[in-house]
């Protein structure tokens, strides 16, 4: 009984707060810059987060997150409400940073080894674990969990601009596979089969240090 | 594929390979869910296999994840207030650029815009010409040809100035080819010099071909007149006619004239160009010609005209007999509906008989 009150509740909040998303966006689209600016606030948060973990530099980050809320600002008036904001901003989002990680691996291939992609030294990286230490229960925690990041992240260098994408976005977004090929413009099967592939990948590459 | 994925499972366990991954990964359904514990459950291979991939699943999530920090979030945002900024403006500008633009206003009313656009055409097809015409008549480009070759504006052949004018300028061959001639006009000075003449032409682009008929382009368009004298009225054939019968020397001209005599559809024409080739010499083309229009013609004025070129030029010894011309001039002494063709004819035979002794 208790619980399915509570159920009754969040369904209620879910849909007041669909309602006030429509309403932020529809007065976006009719122009309300500061209507735009709630929208943003809801989500460029999630936006960032994902670019940083993509991307691993600030400044590519910040581009991406820039890029992807320009793109939403000027193509705001063709959203019909086809599919959620969410969706549909995700799917500029996961656009923008797709193109940036293929720019950013074809400009790899193009420079010397040893010029790039050497994590270690940039300072977005640096300046994050920098900014850790007080979440950390213990200084042995808080290193086994840099160390191991360090080498996820470079694991995860490896993959390709997709399969890197759809598995951060299964399992650091923890979005749902049918979600995900909604973003991206492909099919579930498709999404499937990246993670599964990239999975491997990380798992053979990981292996070692499990 | 799965099988490659997973080599060491067992064969009977591959159809559970694909959704022990899903399950650890929390995309299979309740029902998934429940068979894969169950299988999973007396199947040790498939049990540790699913350990694996949650375990591995709980070693990704113990990895340090980068979290934007709040002074970073708020240097993102102002950056994106500044670019929002600097696009209102340029939106500004591509508004106003919109609303100038004819086509942003079009677009919204396809069958206003459709009307819109007919009656522009319309306009434009209907106004300019008369435009160009007024203007481009009004201001005719005249230009001195010299002497040279072909059949255009520069191309005129002979010493004597011709003015070949038109709205455009330079005329194309086609121009020439497709003209109407919608008149001639000629002055005649008097002297012995050939008269002025003025031919206009309604081309593509109005045309006027002036000058002396010993002018090459004036002689030409007079010459495509008659070559193809289907095309033009039968004044403008007279004056055709009338203006190279005083070349009627030159081969061209004579070939004109007899085509003219064979197949123009007026009587009159016909009567004209046999005059003009009464002066001519007497060549075998002529010969030819005046015999044919003796015998085929059904105006019997072209048929006395015929006969009495060819009674001419059978006393001025012009005309050989022979027995093709000899044979005609008895069967139309014998046959002719006209008195005065048939005595003719006989008078003919008598000029040239003697002739024929000797």
């Amino acid at each position: 009984m208790g619980m399915s009150v509570a159920l009754a509740g969040d369904a209620r909040q879910a849909a007041v707060k669909l309602a006030e998303e429509q309403a932020l966006v529809r007065n976006s689209q009719a122009g309300d810059r500061l209507a735009f600016e709630e929208l943003v606030r809801r989500y460029d948060r999630e936006v960032l987060r994902l670019a940083m973990n993509l991307v691993h530099r600030s400044e590519d980050a910040r581009d991406i997150y820039q890029e992807s809320f320009l793109r939403v600002y000027r193509n705001l008036h063709r959203f019909r409400f086809e599919c959620s904001f969410y969706t549909w901003l995700y799917r500029i989002v996961t656009n923008v940073a797709l193109d940036h990680l293929r720019r950013r691996t074809s400009r790899r291939e193009d420079q010397a080894p040893g010029t790039a992609g050497d994590g270690e030294t940039e300072p977005g990286t640096r300046d994050f674990f920098d900014r850790q230490p007080e979440q950390r229960a213990s200084p042995e925690q808080q290193l086994l969990g840099q160390e191991l990041g360090q080498h996820i992240a470079g694991a995860l260098d490896r993959l390709s601009p997709r399969e890197r994408m759809v598995f951060e976005l299964k399992h650091y977004q923890g979005l749902k596979l049918r979600a995900i090929g909604d973003m991206l413009g492909t099919s579930e099967e498709t999404v499937k089969n990246s993670l599964f592939r990239a999975t491997r990948k990380l798992r053979a590459r990981l292996e070692a240090i499990r | 594929m799965r099988e490659e994925n997973n080599p060491i499972l067992p064969q009977r366990c591959m159809e559970f390979a694909e959704r022990l991954e899903l399950m650890a990964i929390e995309e299979l359904d309740r029902e998934g869910c429940a068979q894969v514990e169950a299988h999973a459950a007396n199947c040790a291979e498939c049990a540790r296999m699913l350990s694996s991939y949650r375990e591995f699943d709980r070693f990704l999530a113990g990895a340090e994840r980068e979290e934007p920090d709040a002074a970073f979030l708020a240097s993102c945002r102002a950056g994106l207030e500044d670019a929002l900024d600097r696009e209102e403006e340029k939106g500004l500008l591509r508004r106003w650029a919109e609303a100038v633009m004819p086509g942003q206003w079009l677009t919204p009313h396809p069958a206003f815009s459709a009307a819109l656009l007919v009656a522009i055409g319309i306009s434009i097809g209907t106004l300019v010409p008369r435009v160009m015409l007024h203007y481009g008549l009004g201001t005719t480009q005249e230009t001195t040809q010299g002497t040279g070759g072909g059949l255009s504006s520069s191309g005129a052949r002979g010493g004597s100035g011709i003015t070949v004018a038109n709205s455009a300028g330079a005329a194309s061959e086609s121009d020439w080819r497709t003209a109407d001639v919608t008149g001639i006009n000629w002055v005649s000075t008097g002297d012995n010099t050939p008269p002025r003449v003025e031919v206009q032409l309604k081309a593509l682009r109005p045309l006027v071909v002036a000058g002396t008929v010993s002018n090459g382009n004036v002689e030409q368009v007079l010459l495509n007149i008659l070559r193809n004298n289907q095309r033009y009225d039968p004044d403008v054939r007279l004056d055709a006619v009338e203006l190279l019968r005083p070349r009627d020397k030159e081969a061209d001209v004579r070939q004109a004239l007899c085509q003219t005599v064979r197949t123009d559809r007026n009587a009159a024409v016909r009567l004209k160009a046999l005059e003009a080739l009464s002066g001519s010499d007497a060549q075998n083309d002529v010969r030819d010609t005046l015999l044919a229009a003796l015998v085929g013609d059904s105006n019997p004025g072209v048929r006395i005209e015929a006969i009495n070129t060819l009674r001419t030029m059978a006393e001025n010894g012009q005309m050989e007999s022979d027995p093709g011309t000899m044979a005609v001039l008895r069967e139309r002494m014998q046959k002719d509906p006209s008195t005065y063709i048939r005595l003719q004819s006989a008078a003919a035979i008598r000029d040239l008989g003697p002739r024929e002794k000797y």
